[in-house]
């Protein structure tokens, strides 16, 4: 007897079929609608690597060929990727198609630096693992958010909970000592004719400005790499090129607590004040608002190669820009954001860099940088994970014989160059003891061209452990 | 990091670059130290610390004397045989001589059989201590070669021909050793997990329904050791281990011996709240309440025989549950009432 015409015998059971079926299709339509969403952060400082590795991240879900590690994949329960449109309009997309073309042309190269701020959204199709889940939604989708941004202004964070005149004490105090006392030496020099307390002349301001973006630049182009320069957008200016609000610059503090009306000190801490409401809390409360998780990136080899003094710089700008996330509960800016992070992943990136079996060192390294974040964030309640990856594996490692002993190098195309080369670049210790008295120049970590025909094999870029990243940081949504 | 000793240079090495093809840059893998791999070397029992009892001298002696002494009779016998049936006639002669030959033949066939499954099994063995060092050491470029040798004592397993494909693509040299382990184990042998373990479902159902409708204790006990032994055969040729008549015996005898040390059994009692918790029906009938136990403890020998002939020992998620063997189980009286 067929569902249409009703065995009146067996009304209950007639009754049975219609509602299953009913409930059928009120599941599949509940399971459209109950998508999953999942904002992940990418931050890091100043070329750590976040375009590349948003890029890495979203070919490599998209192809899904080279990640063995994720359980979704592993497990077989991986269906596809695909780009969507986000829902906020205001923010530019994140150019992948561009970036990905960039690394697999003819020669391949890599993109540039990034001067403004992109997100992108891609749903991610699965089959849930709980039978339950299942049973209502026999295919999941997550939607995942991804946001790039220049690492530059991840430097304006601290500022946040400053003051003018806390701001300008700390960075006073800064540029003290060498090597930013020398790079700075023009901006101190204005500095030592000005009093805070004269009156605020327009020109005046935009001449210490200048001088200050100057010694900005300067600090990112040294030797030393410093990483702690802010304000941030004097760096990479975005929209806001030429606008008088970044026409300020530290001074130190006036004789009257306050400042005179009509004083330097007022006309610029009144621009630091619009600087901080108006561009720093817009980015933050816009992008970083509801944040899930986030992965730190830290270019920790470009930092070994730079000197002790990078990576003392790099350190402190990463301790202050993470207290403001404070991960969990009740740091400041999940109070003024509302977002709650629970999982928080810090990656060596450029892992590609060194010998494979140099990883664990790396990885050593880089617990030891950041255990102070990561006992914050912990204490928190988020879990902390670290990790030594690459997004776009640009190296093989091999074994070579030199001067009678067996070495782990690479084997690359360094930048800039057409052949590729041999290179131990020296190991990294597994101790504390990262720069010997002794030694010049202890490390030599080249940047690498991406390989020619790179992600031509359609099973997404090679890479270094971003599966396992990915893993961490969007299993459980995956499950 | 363990690694330090392979591949860190004693002293200090300053940065260096050096011409691709001068050095003859080589693939990024250290070569083992040992590949014992056929070196039939090593302890009888394979897994230290697991045997429960140390045999003494004397009792192997003994048996081996005895055993040696019927192979002598059994050839003066034979011997005293053929020249009487040859001395009957000589067609009598040959077919008795043909049958001895037989005999003798497929005696050293069984025997060869036998010496091939138990060097299968001790390999299984030293794949299993192997894998647990390079997981504890946590090192790199020695899994490479682990992983060569795993693929090839599956290499005649079409079916885990995808794995081993699959692990070949995503194996790179940037995996370290504890990666690589973790791979093999997900792409080869997470498929003959799921094949050994309903395997051990279906055994374990058939024990339970077969005891519960047994009309006799004695039967119970023979198809409960039969079907157990056939499952210990099933478990161990899936994970290619591919045991004899007298290999399967060993290998249950060893499993029962280390069933609780293997740390599949969880204490007895257990399988008595299972039994007894799980289902009224069970406390009603003595007859379906043994079926049950039979049915976990056939479980349990299965589950443990999947632990010994792992070449990768299980991790923590990843260690084959009963639970739900244990549902199944409970369907069981269901099925008969």
């Amino acid at each position: 007897m067929s569902a249409k015409f009703p065995d009146w015998n067996n009304l209950a059971g007639f009754g049975e079929k219609v509602l299953d079926q009913a409930l059928g299709h009120v599941g599949t339509l509940a399971g459209r609608m109950l998508e999953g969403n999942i904002r992940l952060g990418v931050t890091g400082l100043r070329r750590a690597g976040k375009t590349v590795f948003v890029t890495s991240l979203i070919d490599n879900l998209i192809r899904g060929g080279r990640l063995p590690f994720m359980d979704v994949v592993a497990g077989n329960r991986f269906l596809a990727a695909r780009l969507r449109s986000s829902p906020d309009r205001s923010a530019p997309r994140f150019a992948y198609e561009k970036y990905l073309a960039n690394l697999t042309s003819a020669p391949p190269h890599w993109p540039a630096a990034t001067t403004g701020v992109a997100q992108l959204r891609m749903a991610l199709r699965f089959v849930p693992v709980s039978s339950v889940r299942r049973s209502i939604q026999p295919i999941s989708t997550l939607n995942l958010d991804v946001i790039d941004y220049p690492g530059e202004w991840l430097m304006d964070l601290p500022m946040l909970n400053q003051s003018f005149a806390d701001w300008s004490s700390l960075t006073l105090e800064l540029i003290e000592h060498q090597p930013r006392r020398q790079i700075g030496a023009r901006w101190l020099h204005w500095l030592s004719t000005v009093s805070p307390d004269r009156r605020a002349d327009e020109s005046a301001a935009k001449e210490g400005a200048a001088l200050y973006t100057d010694y900005l630049h300067a600090c990112r182009r040294s030797q030393a790499n410093l990483s702690l320069v802010q304000p941030g957008r004097f760096l990479e200016p975005g929209e806001l090129a030429g606008a008088p609000v970044l026409t300020f610059c530290p001074l130190p503090l006036p004789a009257t607590a306050a400042g005179r009306a009509g004083s330097l000190w007022e006309l610029m801490s009144g621009r630091y004040e619009d600087y901080k409401t108006n561009v720093v809390r817009k980015f933050f409360l816009e992008h970083f608002a509801r944040l899930d998780r986030q992965i730190v990136l830290v270019d920790v080899l470009g930092m070994l190669n730079a000197g002790p003094a990078a990576l003392h710089d790099m350190r402190m700008a990463l301790t202050a820009c993470l207290e403001a996330f404070r991960h969990g509960r009740g740091g400041w800016l999940s109070r003024l954001t509302g977002g709650q992070i629970d999982k928080v992943l810090f990656a060596a990136t450029k892992a590609d860099h060194i010998a494979a079996s140099q990883h664990g060192n790396l990885k050593n390294l880089l617990d030891m940088l950041v255990s102070e974040a990561r006992n914050a964030i912990r204490f928190e309640g988020a879990t902390v994970e670290t990790m030594a990856l690459a997004a776009v594996k640009c190296t093989e490692t091999v074994t070579t014989e030199h001067q009678g002993r067996k070495l782990a190098c690479i084997q690359g195309t360094p930048l800039g160059r057409q052949r590729p080369t041999v290179l131990f670049p020296g190991s990294i210790p597994d101790g504390p003891d990262l720069f010997p008295e002794d030694v010049t120049q202890p490390y030599r970590f080249l940047d690498f061209e991406p390989p020619a025909g790179v992600g031509r094999d359609g099973r997404g870029l090679p890479n270094i452990r971003l599966d396992q990243a990915l893993n961490f940081l969007l299993g459980d949504h995956l499950a | 990091m363990s690694d330090r000793s392979h591949h860190q240079p004693p002293a200090w090495q300053a940065p260096v670059e050096l011409e691709p093809d001068r050095e003859g840059a080589g693939p990024g893998e250290v070569p083992p130290e040992d590949d014992q791999d056929d070196a039939g070397s090593g302890d009888e029992h394979g897994f230290d610390g697991l045997s429960l009892r140390q045999w003494s001298w004397t009792l192997p002696t003994f048996l081996g004397g005895i055993a040696a002494l019927i192979l002598v009779t059994l050839a003066f016998d034979a011997s005293d045989l053929l020249s009487r049936a040859f001395a009957a006639g000589d067609v009598l002669g040959i077919a008795v001589a043909a049958l001895v030959a037989l005999v003798v033949l497929t005696a050293l066939k069984l025997a060869l059989d036998e010496l091939v499954a138990v060097r299968r099994l001790r390999r299984i063995d030293r794949f299993r201590i192997e894998a647990e060092r390079l997981v504890a050491g946590g090192g790199h470029g020695a899994a490479g070669s682990f992983a060569e040798r795993l693929s090839r004592f599956y290499r005649d397993r079409t079916d885990l021909a995808p794995g081993i494909e699959a692990l070949h693509a995503s194996v790179t040299d940037a995996h370290n050793d504890r990666e690589i382990i973790t791979l093999i184990d997900r792409q080869v042998l997470a498929p003959i997990d799921q094949s050994a373990y309903n395997a051990v479902l279906r055994a374990s159902r058939d024990t339970a329904l077969a005891t519960a409708l047994s009309p006799s204790a004695a039967l119970d006990v023979v198809i409960v050791l039969w079907r157990n032994l056939k499952l210990v055969r099933e478990v161990a040729s899936a994970y290619g281990a591919r045991p004899g008549q007298f290999g399967s015996w060993r290998l249950m005898r060893r499993m029962l011996a280390n069933l609780a040390v293997a740390g599949v059994a969880e204490g007895l009692s257990h399988v008595a709240v299972d039994a007894l918790g799980g289902s009224i029906a069970a406390a009603i009938s003595t007859k379906l309440g043994q079926g049950m136990v039979n049915g976990l403890l056939t479980a349990r020998i299965g589950v443990a025989s999947m632990v010994l002939c792992r070449p990768i020992a299980f991790s923590a998620d990843n260690r084959p549950t009963l639970r739900r063997i244990r549902s199944e189980l409970l369907s069981v009286p269901k099925q008969i009432l």
